[in-house]
């Protein structure tokens, strides 16, 4: 029974893992975009540039041809870059009674009230923690 | 009962391993954050000095190659900075896909609390292949792609980020002006303006 326990355990562990981590990186969401749209960037898009939306939109004129893999992912990666920004825009305001709280004095700027309440985890609230998590920044 | 235990173990074991495969990619967003973060308050130095300077120097150091470093280059040296690589399509300002990664990487980078509200220069180096006047005019449309690509698919604020362009005015080996080492872009810290 015992050995039951350590397995579900293994295996809550597993499945809850990646719920803790809702959002990705910028680095991770358009990797995916290079590695399920590059082929069809480099047919379609041969003068489309990452700036201003150029690819996203070329891959949008092109949906009927480019792959169906790419025209999944291409939708994907935009809501994760706008769920990470999302995360990061609210990040000050979630935290900001813990910050009041455990970062008292503590001088703005150049991350400093951010290592100070990495610092404070186990005393900041998890509606807090929970947003540093969300916007990337542990 | 002895099933259960192996599957959950083997699980387990996967979910470690692929961890620690992830630790071993040759660049992350804490090696930038580390190389860029604890600017000096005030730099004495604008991303326009910079490109004035490149632009001198060609001007009055005519030639093939450059006779010597690129005024400012000491000052520069000074700095907080990182250097990444970035290709490019030959001859061409467009990022390739294979490099999409290290523009996220740095967009990661800048979005974090420890450099944000900092002033920072992209800077496009090239080797010394070709004229002095191409490569720098290349250099500069490179730097402004990667800067565009920032501020506009991953929003990293504007007004903090300026592009400029050394050509081959800047070589990090002299020694191998040809040299792919050469070819970079690197990121600057001018602090807080």
């Amino acid at each position: 029974m015992r050995q039951l326990i350590f397995a579900i355990t293994a295996f809550a562990m597993l499945a809850s893992a990646p719920a803790v981590a809702q959002t990705v990186g910028f680095a991770e969401a358009i990797k995916m975009l290079g590695a399920s749209c590059g082929k069809d960037i480099e047919t379609y898009c041969k003068s489309a540039s990452l700036a201003n939306n150029g690819i996203t939109n070329c891959l949008e004129k092109n949906k009927a041809k480019v792959s169906a893999k790419c025209n999944a992912d291409r939708v994907t990666v935009l809501s994760l870059i706008r769920e990470r920004l999302a995360a990061q825009a609210s990040v000050a305001q979630i935290c900001s009674r813990d910050s009041a709280q455990y970062c008292k004095g503590v001088k703005e700027g150049a991350g400093h009230i951010l290592r100070c309440l990495l610092k404070a985890q186990p005393s900041v609230s998890a509606k807090c923690n929970t947003a540093i998590d969300l916007a990337g920044y542990r | 009962m002895k099933t259960y235990l192996l599957a959950g173990l083997s699980a387990a074991i996967l979910a470690v391993s692929s961890v620690g495969a992830a630790a071993q990619t040759k660049l992350n967003r804490n090696e930038i954050i580390n190389s860029l973060q604890g600017a000096q308050q005030e730099v004495d130095l604008t991303a326009d000095q910079m490109q004035k300077a490149a632009i001198e120097n060609i001007r009055k150091y005519p030639g093939a190659n450059s006779p010597h470093d690129m005024p400012l280059s000491a000052k520069l040296a000074t700095l907080r900075q990182f250097n990444v690589e970035i290709t490019f399509e030959f001859d061409s300002d467009r990022i390739r896909p294979d490099s999409y990664e290290t523009v996220g990487l740095i967009a990661d980078a800048l979005h974090t609390p420890y450099l944000q509200g900092q002033t920072f220069v992209i800077v496009g180096h090239t080797d010394a292949k070709g004229p002095r006047q191409y490569n720098l005019d290349l250099s500069i449309k490179r730097a402004q792609a990667v800067r565009e690509a920032l501020v506009t698919t991953f929003q990293v604020p504007g007004q903090y980020l300026f592009a400029v362009g050394l050509g081959e005015e800047q070589l990090r080996d002299p020694s191998k002006p040809d040299a792919a080492v050469n070819r970079r872009v690197q990121l600057i810290n001018l602090g807080y303006k």
